[in-house]
């Protein structure tokens, strides 16, 4: 196990740990990990690409079940009316691989509370959304295109159609004045009429 | 010089030549030892015939496991036009069993998605054209990108749809008429650019859980290898597959209806088998090593060269031949000789298929006591093959506004773990005196804990 894996493994309880209700479902798992690694230049080693549910890493899954099977970090499954999600808390060997991880997460701390801070009381459909985001801001900003925030939320409403244009600029603008996104440009004055 | 024969050919057109328009919606069988005939257009057929897409025909499926299963000397070109069959047969069962979803949630009109089954059809055939030479094999000599992540073939398929293929995609009769795709299109939804828009749910048939890659794959490699594992209900699959509406604001994916769920779990056993029999067979894996070892030798600055710009060109002149022809020339170095005279690695040791911390811990140690005798250590968590987490989504008969997962129904997929396990290889000639060791090692630790669990995987 090298130390990107040990690192893997003592994050995904920590992660649990720091979430308000004590643990955190898979979908919120795959974009804080997204968010880690894009935002704060976290060395997770991931390698997100982009589906309709926002970026994604079958590696993160694998991680979840590695864990899971050395009792890293229990998951289980939860049914809620007409659909399923998964509890991910910290497992009876939480601590073990914290410690292995643990100079990884003094010098990450920061970047696990500054995650929490701004997704933390996030629901998997706004981290599907907030996710996309920041996907689109970061390929734009690859492509060394400066986009207006509108432009972001067409973009971004394009490939979630089932989102209201107006909820996904909302969340555009609240990320943006956060400071989360690079590659935006303040939006010109619309003139009335 | 293509885009003018092109537009020769579309010059023929525009006066009315019976003769070319009839060659144009002509459609074209070839045969496939899994699927019976795969039909293709004449778009199609272009894009086949061009020179990256024809090298597919020297990249062999699955590297050197041969040297295991000798029947295993299939390539990427007949996969790749299994993928896109198996694709269309997806893509049709969704579009006529889930055409409320795909409505309501994602937009489409019949029109579309009549459109987009041609771009789907397109990357499903162009996903595995950035292939390097023995597939997976040697990925890991791919170059890194300036963040420091490891380009990954998808990234070569891309770059080659949008400048190798670019011409053959965009200027066909077929597309300028009928679609209007560009190659940024096909591109997209083979490497997930945003570019894609709504389009990115269809990438699940290309890159997902339940996709047709995986489909084609487990069913190709198993008839090949002749192994009995890797068969499961692909009809069955294919008549249950649906587009599970999205819950909770969330967005709509892939799942199946409450009929298929054995055939859904065929395919996870499927899965499974083959990565314990096949995929991470202990000598193949052997061979992995000894390939990556020799291209080493054999590359420029030890990795292939990257999918930007001309580099592209020069990746593309890369395929099994050449490494074959090389090796042929004994320039691969120790790992070429070992790959020619099949005088591979021996396994020193190996963990349980599902390794608890402590087997973990008795690899280590075992580690340790071998010391400069290990040559390799393998992971089956690292390969490209590993079994993961499995959460495909199923809806009730009963009710169908609730969708649970394979698990729920399937107490196989509830309890199957992920295979973790750890190859230790040392030199043939040493062989004997690591087994030695190992024993030595494995001794000990019985007087201290009583007994085993398991039966010690040594050579």
């Amino acid at each position: 196990m090298n130390e990107i894996d040990k690192a893997r493994l003592g994050l995904l309880p920590t992660l649990a740990e720091h979430a308000p209700a004590g643990h955190i479902g898979r979908t919120a798992l795959m974009k804080y990990m997204y968010f880690l690694q894009t935002v704060r230049c976290v060395p997770l080693g991931y390698s997100f690409s982009m589906h309709s549910y926002g970026p994604f890493d079958a590696d993160v899954l694998a991680d979840l079940s590695s864990a899971e099977m050395l009792n890293i970090v229990d998951v289980t499954p939860v049914e809620f009316s007409g659909g399923y999600g998964y509890r991910i808390r910290p497992g009876s060997k939480a601590d073990f691989a914290k410690r292995n991880a643990s100079a990884f997460l003094a010098e990450y701390a920061k970047d696990v509370d500054w995650l929490f801070s701004i997704f933390g009381n996030m629901n998997s459909a706004e981290l599907e959304l907030t996710s996309t985001i920041v996907y689109v801001d970061r390929e734009s900003a690859r492509k060394e295109q400066r986009l207006p925030l509108s432009d972001i939320s067409i973009r971004v409403n394009e490939i979630k159609p089932h989102f209201s244009r107006e909820r996904v600029h909302g969340f555009v603008e609240d990320l943006n004045f956060k400071g989360v996104l690079i590659a935006t440009v303040t939006d010109p004055v619309r003139r009335a009429g | 010089m293509l885009r003018f024969l092109w537009t020769f050919r579309a010059c023929l057109l525009t006066v009315g030549d019976a003769i070319v328009v009839k060659d144009l919606h002509r459609q074209f069988e070839i045969r496939c030892p899994i699927h019976g005939f795969i039909t293709l257009n004449s778009w199609e057929r272009e894009i086949i015939s061009q020179p990256s897409f024809q090298r597919l025909r020297r990249v062999r499926q699955l590297a050197w496991t041969d040297q295991v299963y000798p029947g295993a000397m299939h390539t990427r070109f007949e996969h790749s036009l299994g993928v896109m069959h198996t694709a269309t047969l997806l893509y049709s069962a969704i579009r006529q069993a889930s055409s409320d979803v795909l409505q309501d949630e994602l937009g489409y009109k019949e029109e579309g998605l009549t459109r987009d089954l041609q771009l789907v059809r397109l990357a499903a055939l162009l996903h595995d054209i950035g292939h390097a030479p023995f597939s997976h094999a040697s990925e890991n000599l791919f170059p890194k990108t300036e963040k420091g992540e490891r380009y990954k073939h998808e990234n070569y398929s891309a770059a080659i749809v949008r400048s190798e293929l670019r011409n053959a995609i965009e200027d066909h009769p077929l597309n300028v008429t009928n679609y209007g795709f560009k190659a940024e299109d096909v591109a997209a939804l083979i490497d997930g650019s945003t570019t894609a828009k709504q389009r990115l749910f269809w990438r699940d048939l290309i890159d997902g859980q339940m996709d047709a890659d995986r489909m084609d794959y487990l069913l190709r490699d198993s008839f090949h290898a002749g192994v009995q594992y890797g068969k499961y209900d692909l009809n069955r699959l294919v008549n249950t597959v649906r587009a599970i509406p999205g819950l909770r604001g969330r967005a709509p994916r892939l799942g199946i209806s409450e009929g298929g769920w054995h055939a859904a779990e065929g395919l996870v056993l499927a899965r499974y088998f083959m990565f314990t029999q096949v995929y991470f067979h202990k000598t193949r894996v052997a061979y992995d090593v000894h390939l990556r070892g020799a291209l080493e030798e054999l590359l420029p600055e030890r990795q292939f060269p990257s999918p930007v710009g001309e580099h592209l060109k020069q990746f593309l002149m890369w395929d099994d031949w050449k490494v074959l022809g090389l090796l042929a020339d004994a320039k691969g170095g120790e790992h070429g000789i070992r790959l020619t005279t099949r005088d591979h690695y021996r396994l020193g040791y190996g963990s349980p298929e599902i390794s608890t911390e402590s087997d973990l811990g008795l690899v280590e140690s075992i580690k340790t006591e071998l010391g400069d005798l290990v040559v390799a250590e393998e992971e089956s968590s690292k390969s490209w093959y590993k079994t993961g987490t499995t959460d495909i989504p199923v809806v009730s008969n009963v009710d169908p506004g609730t969708v649970l997962p394979l698990s729920k129904y399937s107490h196989v997929v509830l309890n199957i773990k992920p295979i973790n396990q750890v190859l230790l290889y040392v030199r043939p000639e040493m062989a004997q005196n690591a087994n030695k060791i190992v024993r030595g090692v494995l001794e000990h630790e019985r007087n201290r804990q009583g007994t085993f669990g398991f039966a010690p995987n040594i050579s």
